[in-house]
């Protein structure tokens, strides 16, 4: 009736059709499947059409083998759908910012105390992350891609209640400020107590070059500063706590502009970086010249905005 | 003015349930994939034959349809009839759609 080349067109698309579906449907579908394609073509023989034409027409409605086949084993065309797809951002999105961060700071920390120098310190905490960030979001993507295609296997649907409304922007947003200040002068104030003993540099005899200058720890202006870093960071956590008050929003800009100025005094006396180190490490003077402008302007900007902060808690008073 | 892309949209939000009440009422009479096709197309409920195909072992896996082979034809086919379980759908989607189409008269009178 048709001739071999059509015919086994019509093979190639139910041989792509039973391949996707499950083997116990494959004799129904094929059966029922070929009777519906060679009555479309003799309908379409009927109304004149070239057989060869005809057969391409009809395969040609019928469109994508893998889509019929999808429809046939009642199978996604979706990796995660819509009942899954929050759940997927929220795990993903928490994962996320918890695990890359920790194992990069993990990563970066093991490496510091091994001694490596600091650009391959931060390389490989940043590749670590990037690895980390991979994993994350690949055994988290395919899990739930299970769980979409796993029929018995449904997440327990939680009921949605107002309770659990994310907190008023500002409320929430001074939470994270309060953590972010916190991790940071944790980090900030080990990074410099534990400098002396980096060995990013090291000297003739083996011993590690600190990267602060050494008059800190003579003058013990280094205690005063950390001090200084502490007791802001209690300031910050009493004014989250605590009503706000006037001399509450003094006590915390009066932390800050001193940690500020002490801080742009030890600059602007070049007492920053360890001239040694400088040396050890070959960079040209210009870089400690460069470092401590970075400083003072970046104390500036936290002058400016522990005033404005000062002045916003004295109005919210 | 309404365009083509936004009224197809539109339509086939508000006709998507309707091909399966369409087919338990047709089916109360034995019949035929393909046969389906024409006779659904003809009532004027167009579909694609990618849709249909599936939908039907779908209703059929549900119980709402059963299914014969017919053999007698030079070609095997393969005959669904609407079941009790899936007369018993089709009475009350007929129900639900008498009364959205006495809702619609009503919110157009009113306007």
């Amino acid at each position: 009736m048709t001739a071999t080349a059509t015919t086994s067109l019509t093979d190639r698309y139910i041989e792509a059709i039973l391949r996707r579906v499950p083997s116990r449907q494959r004799p129904d579908i094929e059966r029922e499947l070929r009777t519906s394609i060679a009555d479309a073509v003799d309908d379409r023989l009927e109304a004149g059409a070239d057989p060869a034409e005809a057969e391409v027409a009809v395969l040609t409605d019928l469109g994508d083998p893998a889509r019929l086949a999808a429809g046939y084993a009642d199978r996604p065309l979706h990796l995660i759908g819509p009942a899954l797809f929050l759940d997927y951002t929220r795990l993903l999105s928490a994962l996320l910012i918890t695990v890359v961060p920790a194992v990069a700071a993990v990563v970066g920390l093991l490496r510091a105390v091994d001694g490596d120098g600091a650009s391959s310190v931060a390389g490989d905490a940043v590749g670590a992350a990037l690895t980390a960030a991979l994993h994350v979001t690949f055994w988290t993507t395919l899990l739930f891609a299970v769980i979409e295609r796993v029929p018995s296997a449904k997440l327990p649907a939680r009921r949605w209640t107002p309770t659990a409304l994310p907190e008023p922007t500002a409320r929430r947003t001074r939470y994270a400020e309060l953590i972010a200040e916190t991790v940071a002068t944790v980090l900030f104030t080990a990074l410099i107590l534990l400098s002396p003993m980096l060995r990013f540099e090291t000297d003739a005899s083996g011993d590690p070059i600190g990267a602060l200058d050494p008059w800190l720890w003579d003058t013990r202006v280094i205690y005063i500063f950390v001090g200084l870093l502490i007791t802001s960071l209690s300031m910050a956590f009493t004014r989250y706590y605590a009503r706000a008050s006037a001399p509450l929003a003094i006590g915390r800009a009066a932390a800050d502009v001193a940690t500020g100025l002490t801080l742009i005094w030890i600059a602007t006396n070049d007492h920053i970086l360890n001239p040694a180190f400088v040396e050890a490490a070959g960079w040209s003077s210009g870089v400690r010249t460069w470092i401590n402008g970075v400083v003072v302007a970046v104390c500036i900007a936290s002058l400016i905005s522990a005033v404005f902060t000062g002045l916003r808690d004295y109005r919210k008073r | 003015m309404l365009d083509d892309e936004l009224l197809s949209t539109h339509q086939q939000e508000l006709r998507r349930g309707t091909v399966v009440l369409a087919c338990l009422l047709i089916l109360r009479k034995p019949n035929y994939g393909y046969a389906l096709l024409d006779l659904l197309e003809r009532s004027g409920f167009a579909v694609d034959a990618n849709t249909l195909y599936p939908l039907l072992r779908r209703l059929e896996k549900q119980g709402l349809l059963t299914s014969d082979w017919n053999t007698d034809e030079s070609r095997p086919r393969k005959f669904y009839r609407t079941s009790d379980l899936g007369g018993e759908l089709a009475d009350t989607l007929s129900r639900d759609w008498d009364e959205l189409h006495a809702a619609f008269r009503t919110l157009k009178g009113e306007s």
